[in-house]
């Protein structure tokens, strides 16, 4: 399994990574080099071997149901280049995109 | 549209539904992955911390209550609860969600494999063509029953709210631009998808209504389609009946009431119907339902397709839960709508059909059991028929809701109560109450204040019964002769010269024995 060219663009793109033709052509080799270890990895016999998703042998880490203070409304905004009614204003929404919700 | 031409075209197409029923837990005190409050409104970012705004370095931590309300939803639809779950991040870029990713479940889902069963009677029933054959449906005495699988349960957090400027009707096509308000944001939400079992419009209103009154038995939320913590999006195709391969979808989104849902997609199978009878092909794409227009109209389409790159969430840990931690939710469950029904036929002795108008409405349930514990399970069937017809009758000409009145569950009950001893008819409680609906007063007070107390004494009826024979000779002559159907007239005029006051009953008891006897 490889990576084309047209492959890198479409990851850059979800990603939204601007990546000019040197930056693809570099990656390309980068990326490849990353699939062809896990490709490796893949001839193994690891049928008896547990996903490793996590380094620490814990779980259910929660949280009791306690309300904490936040920001205050005046520091939540504070980075916004521009805020109307106390709302984030953003531009013009364009392009792919968007959850399901 | 005309309901005819639905039934002709599911005569020729099977159509199969799978509904995605996303709820926000309004149970819980705070946010999913954050100390945030939860509470519906309020002044925009005002609710918000550098979780829920997806500062960089910010830790989410789960909320175990979260957790435990999605767990015992699943167990009220019958899921099995995975011994072994986690959360993954669904990665996608839009201005609702600023991590660029939304901590979702993918494949470790807390809840699969459930089924909700749907009773549907009345008009909705000729829409299931094959309710005789279907494996998943049973006959019933007023329509039939049908099971509907569950696929699965999960948990994820709510984006954030956006409001477009500029373009109609507040959609984001044309808009100038758009207010983002984080306060929404990191809400627990659940998304309930179901098996494509669903095969009319009719089983998918009755679903979502049911699994809303699930909700609401449970306490999980408030379930409110208006106020978007209940959010239906409906998959819909066609096949030719007997096929097993599915056909192309569409999907409908911002379904805002139950009615839209049912013709939306009644719209949409007759639309699905015209492009296939021509020989077209569907478009899979998202379509929204225009209550105004009446028409699904095709969303912005999608220049490419979702690639949302699930990956574990690094920055939580995954849930193992044992059948002790299953029990002990299990143990919370309540009295589930379908069980209730079964109670109230059972024990309260109501008719069927009491029974299920009944528990068709959470609040009016939950207004109807307080009412019969205070007037007593005997009478249980006079309070059933007093809240279903004068109540509703009032709710429906006054456009209020079930709490909104000052009618509560101790006036029916005290009401119930004075028919129930004969301190009243079953005619003066009626005027009753109105008086109750004006003033909020109890009923014992009204009786009390406007003298209404129905008289029983037979003497004091005897008299008037008396007086009346003198008064119509010729009509005491007429029923002796055989017109017992003038006892009526009588009846009428006892009642008037006592002011409706008589208890009809000795009424009766006093006319049949003067008469007969005169």
């Amino acid at each position: 399994m490889s990576l084309s060219k047209e492959e890198v663009r479409h990851v850059a793109l979800l990603a939204r990574l601007g990546l000019d033709d040197d930056q693809i052509e570099r990656l390309e080799g980068e990326l490849n080099a990353i699939l062809d270890h896990i490709n490796q990895i893949s001839q193994l016999d690891l049928d008896a071997v547990e996903p490793t998703t996590r380094s620490i042998p814990v779980v259910n880490a929660m949280r009791e149901d306690v309300v904490r203070p936040g920001f205050d409304r005046e520091m939540a905004l504070l980075n916004a280049p521009d805020r109307e009614d106390g709302a984030i204003v953003i531009p013009r929404i364009v392009g792919p995109g968007g959850g399901d919700q | 549209m005309a309901k005819d031409r639905l039934t002709e075209v599911l005569e020729r197409y099977e159509a199969v539904i799978g509904l995605e029923i996303h709820t926000e837990i309004t149970a819980t005190n705070t946010k999913m992955f954050c100390g945030c409050p939860v509470e519906f409104g309020g002044e925009p970012n005002s609710r918000v911390c550098p979780v829920c705004m997806g500062m960089p370095g910010a830790l989410p931590v789960p909320n175990k209550a979260a957790i435990e309300w999605t767990v015992l939803a699943g167990l009220a639809t019958e899921c099995k609860i995975a011994p072994w779950s986690q959360f993954h991040r669904k990665n996608y870029f839009y201005p609702d969600m600023p991590k660029d990713y939304q901590i979702s479940q993918y494949d470790l889902p807390f809840c699969a494999d459930g089924r909700v069963v749907i009773d549907v009677d009345e008009d909705g029933v000729e829409e299931r063509l094959d309710r005789e054959t279907a494996d998943n449906v049973t006959i019933t005495d007023d329509g039939y029953a049908a099971e509907i699988g569950i696929t699965r349960i999960h948990l994820e957090e709510d984006t954030a709210k956006m409001i477009h400027i500029g373009g109609a009707e507040g959609r984001i096509a044309g808009a100038k631009k758009s207010l983002v308000d984080f306060n929404r944001a990191g809400t627990p939400l659940m998304e309930l998808v179901t098996e494509p079992d669903l095969r009319t419009p009719e089983e998918a209103r009755r679903f979502a209504q049911k699994l809303r009154l699930i909700w609401l038995a449970l306490g999980v939320s408030d379930c409110s389609m208006e106020e978007g913590s209940m959010r239906v999006d409906a998959n819909i195709s066609l096949r030719n009946h007997g096929d097993t391969e599915l056909g192309t979808k569409t999907e409908l989104k911002n379904i805002n009431s139950f009615k839209s849902l049912h013709d939306g997609l009644a719209y949409e199978i007759v639309r699905q119907a015209a492009i296939l009878d021509e020989g077209g092909r569907i478009i899979q794409e998202t379509r929204h339902y225009d209550v105004t227009s009446k028409v699904t109209s095709a969303l912005r389409s999608k220049e490419e397709a979702h690639d949302y790159r699930y990956f574990p969430e690094p920055d939580m840990v995954p849930f193992q839960f044992d059948e002790a931690f299953v029990a002990r939710i299990r143990e919370r469950l309540p009295e589930l709508p379908d069980a209730r029904k079964a109670r109230f036929i059972r024990e309260y002795g109501l008719p069927t059909f009491d029974a299920k108008v009944l528990t068709s409405d959470h609040e009016m349930v939950e207004f109807y059991e307080e009412a019969v514990a205070a007037a007593g399970v005997k009478n249980a069937k006079a309070v059933s028929n007093m809240v279903l017809n004068d109540l509703s009758a009032y709710l429906n000409t006054s456009g209020l809701g079930v709490l909104e009145t000052k009618v509560s569950p101790q006036h029916i009950a005290e009401l119930v109560g004075l028919i129930d001893d004969g301190t009243i008819s079953s005619k003066q409680a009626k005027e009753v109450f109105t008086f109750m609906t004006e003033s909020g007063d109890m009923p014992a007070a009204i009786v009390e204040q406007k003298g209404m107390k129905q008289v029983s004494d037979a003497g004091a009826i005897e008299s008037v019964v008396e007086k009346l024979m003198v008064q119509f000779p010729d009509k005491v002559a007429e029923y002796q002769g055989g017109k017992k159907g003038l006892i009526g007239f009588f009846v009428g005029q006892v009642m008037r010269e006592m002011q409706g006051q008589a208890n009809p009953q000795v009424v009766n008891q006093v006319l049949a024995d003067k008469l007969d006897n005169a």
